[in-house]
């Protein structure tokens, strides 16, 4: 049977445990600084993925913060389109550029069709069954047919007027493709806002279906989210099919919804978002859709 | 040859402290950057200095009371008010005006916020105005150093004490704010030397004065000081509970009385602006620091910039404080600062706090002159060092919990615990060292002397090591617990704020002309490129296109600093030069600090 440690052998074994921190803090903070990924890392990595690169690959760093450094690298080969993308989906071919053994959300999923190390950084193509997209709405954005609903239902026709829309009687609300900040993260998206006391209703008139329709919505702007509290609600049609979509407040972030469009699929139909907010005070209300297959 | 006695040999270490860290800090500030904040210090303080030359003229003119009409006072006084008061300003602009070498006839001459009439005769210490202006702060930091040192002398020994003393300095964050011309490493000197001169006025009426003027001058530092005095009442009552369990109120000892009769007159007296309309403008001070403005600040990967309303983002941020210590302090020192704790907790009342110091805490009242009184209220109980150091440390910690409060600065809103912290860790060196000290055998008794210095030098190690690697970016950088700063990144913590990390990219950002003509400088306030142009940092035809959205449309280049709150502005800079690349990453061991884009590069 061991013996109880004393209050002397309490002590030493206290200072040894001090003393180990000591030893073991200082050294890592000194080898730390090396653990960093080189210029000449990133560089041999970038000549890897630029070498079988193919129009339509997603490029992605983990951890994400290291991004800036892999756009400085690879900025070319990732448009702001992708670098703002609403989701990884659409993507058949993940390329993670990973340090320090994180993974990325994007590159999660599927089949590692290669992994090799460059210094401290390890690039891994991912092969995985992506969407395609058959419909980018915030590409059609100025085939939209702009319309404000008020209370009782009657309806009047706006026009765009630059990166706004004016309706009579009512002014104009900001309608534009822009890239927006939602939950400090950058999307391209559709930026509008929500009319007082009425709603603001845009339609695609022609939307070619796939099996699924994805919605993504969010507040953009860190200072207006800051400055208000107003939700925003949206109620999407797909042909005759309706849904309410999440109600968008301050925190709810970059929400998608998926819609099953299986029924509808191959179809060319009409979509509308009826997009309303009790306070609309400083609602900048973002949205991004894709129809796919 | 002389020996020096004890009290000799404390003040020749104090001294020795001190100027260890004054050159410490002066060797290493040139590296740091200037803040949003900094700049605007370095701007007001020496526009304060222009009203103390045009009263020197006047009074030189006979005309004295011309600098002390309204609109004289508000001419100068007004910058940078209600924001903050002036001790420390007036310090900067002051030794800005000593201590700079004059260039201020040459090209820069124009970016001064008063008009330069002619060479300033200075004892030019410093090459560049910015260290001129960060020396004040500096010799606080270094006066702090020296406190904490004999503070720890009246419980400790001196290699404990020692180690407190350098471990106050040796923490990466506080070590950061103790460089520049701000007011949040001053502010810890002052409420730490206000805490130091309470402690003695416990027993000794001459401190009790002393205590009042030092939290007058606290006061004139920062806002912080309104603090103080909450900590001290936490921890008087705990110290004279034996009054209120006998239901009769405890004496309202003379520290406090000097505290509320000089406080205030101290703090209206160094304060030219308030004189004006003393009343409004003391509100609008008030005012301004109650209902201040929650700033954006990252933490745990959410972007806080007003009070929490769900449960769950209170209690997350509720642990700010708390986890912000636990990530920034170097580990070494949080363990032995949690023996440290350990060993006040267990302390017998009435013992001392060290058995090496035979100083007693317990009561000393003996005869009439120790008798206690309002004079000195802890002259018959024991003083309970525990209390005392709980309440300063805890205290600051806990006013940041509050979901109320805003948390834009990060650590620097609870520097205040810091030099407590560090005592703690004196505390829990000094027990192991005794401990070890005792353990070891008499075979090797020898080695009974040598341990213990062994020992400190050990455990300053770490924070000394970590606190250089953390230099210049001391914000971005985390402990061992986080990981550094790659740790602190994926944990999604603040790297950065106001603009200061962009100082290793000047030279480049110099030599890209003509680019640079039209420069977007994202958070570096034009007060900080006009310092960095009188610091001969940048040339003076580098320009700046304005804040915002504007500003990146009238730019060729432009840089971004992350915070997650900039997001948009990337997106601004992406949309407008039509690229996401980057020409240029700064990092800190791998963690991007800074970018710079070029318009039309892809």
């Amino acid at each position: 049977m061991s013996k109880p440690l004393g209050r002397r052998g309490l002590v030493l074994v206290a200072a040894g445990a001090i003393a180990l921190l000591a030893v073991v803090e200082t050294a890592t903070a000194l080898v730390a600084p090396a653990l960093a990924p080189t210029d000449a890392d990133w560089t041999a990595a970038a000549t890897a993925v630029r070498a079988r690169f193919r129009p339509g690959d997603l490029i992605v760093a983990a951890p994400a913060w290291a991004d800036p450094i892999l756009r400085q690298h690879l900025g070319d080969l990732i448009p702001a389109e992708v670098a703002a993308r609403m989701d990884d989906d659409r993507f058949g071919r993940v390329w993670e550029v990973s340090q320090r053994g994180a993974r990325a959300a994007a590159a999660a999923d599927g089949t590692v069709a290669s992994d090799d190390r460059f210094g401290r950084l390890r690039v891994r193509l991912v092969e995985r069954a992506a969407e395609t997209v058959t419909y980018d709405f915030a590409a059609h954005l100025a085939e939209a047919r702009v319309s404000r609903r008020d209370r009782g239902g009657a309806e009047v026709a706006c026009t765009p007027s630059g990166d706004r829309v004016s309706c009579p009687s009512a002014g104009s609300v900001i309608l534009r493709r822009q890239i927006v900040e939602v939950d400090q993260k950058l999307r391209a998206a559709a930026l509008t806002e929500p009319f007082p006391n009425a709603a603001l209703v845009i339609e695609f008139p022609a939307v070619a279906l796939g099996r699924s329709l994805v919605i993504a919505t969010g507040l953009h702007d860190t200072w207006m989210r800051k400055a208000a509290r107003g939700t925003v609600e949206a109620r999407l049609t797909v042909g005759n099919q309706a849904t309410t979509l999440p109600v968008t407040d301050d925190d709810s972030g970059w929400t998608r919804t998926r819609v099953d469009t299986e029924a509808q699929a191959g179809q060319t139909v009409a979509v509308r978002l009826e997009i309303t907010s009790v306070n609309p005070f400083d609602r900048l209300f973002a949205f991004a859709a894709e129809a796919r297959r | 040859m002389r020996r020096l006695g004890p009290r000799a040999i404390d003040r020749l270490i104090t001294a020795t402290l001190a100027l260890g860290a004054v050159i410490w800090l002066l060797s290493v500030e040139g590296r740091q950057g200037i803040g949003r904040d900094e700049a605007q210090y370095f701007r007001a303080g020496e526009r304060y200095w222009g009203w103390f030359s045009e009263l020197g003229d006047n009074l030189a003119a006979g005309h004295p009371g011309r600098s002390f009409t309204a609109s004289d006072i508000d001419r100068y006084w007004s910058d940078n008010a209600p924001d903050h008061p002036v001790i420390m300003k007036v310090l900067y602009g002051m030794s800005w005006r000593a201590f700079h070498t004059c260039t201020c006839l040459g090209p820069a001459r124009g970016l001064h916020p008063v008009p330069i009439r002619a060479r300033h005769t200075t004892l030019p210490l410093f090459a560049r105005d910015s260290t001129a202006f960060r020396f004040p702060a500096i010799l606080f930091a270094a006066l702090l150093v020296g406190l904490v040192y004999r503070f720890a002398r009246g419980w400790l020994s001196r290699g404990p004490s020692i180690v407190a003393a350098v471990l106050t300095l040796a923490q990466p964050h506080f070590f950061f704010h103790a460089q520049i011309a701000c007011f949040d490493a001053p502010i810890v000197t002052m409420a730490f030397a206000v805490g130091f001169a309470y402690w003695k006025s416990l027993r000794d009426p001459r401190w009790g004065i002393a205590t009042g003027g030092l939290f007058g001058l606290a006061l004139g530092v920062k806002h912080n000081a309104w603090l103080i005095p909450f900590f001290l009442v936490g921890h008087y009552l705990w110290m004279r509970r034996g009054d209120l369990w006998a239901r009769r109120l405890p004496r309202i000892p003379l520290a406090f009385v000097a505290m509320l009769a000089l406080g205030p007159l101290i703090f209206f007296a160094h304060w030219p602006w308030l004189w004006v309309a003393p009343v409004a403008r003391a509100r609008a001070y008030v005012l301004r620091h109650l209902e201040h403005e929650h700033y954006n600040f990252e933490y745990l990967g959410f972007n806080f910039n007003q009070p929490p309303t769900t449960a769950k983002m209170k209690w997350i941020r509720a642990t700010a404080p708390f986890v912000e210590t636990g990530l920034t302090v170097p580990v070494t020192t949080l363990a032995l600062a949690a023996i440290g704790a350990v060993m006040l907790a267990r302390r017998r009342r009435g013992a001392p706090v060290d058995p090496d110091r035979a100083e007693p805490e317990g009561p000393v009242a003996e005869n009439s002159r120790d008798r206690p009184s309002w004079l000195r209220p802890g002259a018959d109980v024991d003083r309970a060092p525990g209390a005392f150091v709980l309440c300063q440390t805890l205290g600051p910690l806990a006013v940041l919990a509050m979901p109320s409060t805003p948390i834009f600065g990060g650590v620097k809103h609870f520097l205040a615990a810091m030099p407590y912290l560090a005592l703690l860790a004196g505390i829990g060196l000094g027990a192991i060292a005794r401990g070890v000290r005792e353990a070891l055998p008499e075979a090797r008794a020898r080695l009974r002397p040598a341990a213990p210095i062994a020992l400190a030098v050990l455990v300053c190690l770490p924070a000394l090591v970590e606190t250089r690697r953390s230099h210049p970016d001391g914000l971005g950088h985390y402990n061992l617990l986080a990981g550094g700063f790659a740790g602190g990144a994926s944990l999604g913590m603040n790297r950065q704020f106001w603009g200061y990390s962009v100082l290793p990219m000047l030279p480049d950002l110099d030599r890209r002309v003509p680019e640079n003509r039209r420069l977007f400088w994202h958070d570096v306030l034009s007060d900080a490129i006009s310092m960095y142009k009188r610091d001969g940092r940048l040339s003076m035809g580098v320009g700046d296109t304005g804040f915002g959205e504007e500003g990146i449309k009238r730019s060729e280049l432009g840089i971004f600093f992350y915070e997650k709150h900039w997001a948009k502005y990337e997106a601004w800079l992406w949309e407008t030069y039509g690229t996401t690349k980057p020409i240029d990453v700064r990092t800190r061991e791998g963690v991007p600090m800074v970018t710079l884009y070029q318009r039309g590069i892809r």
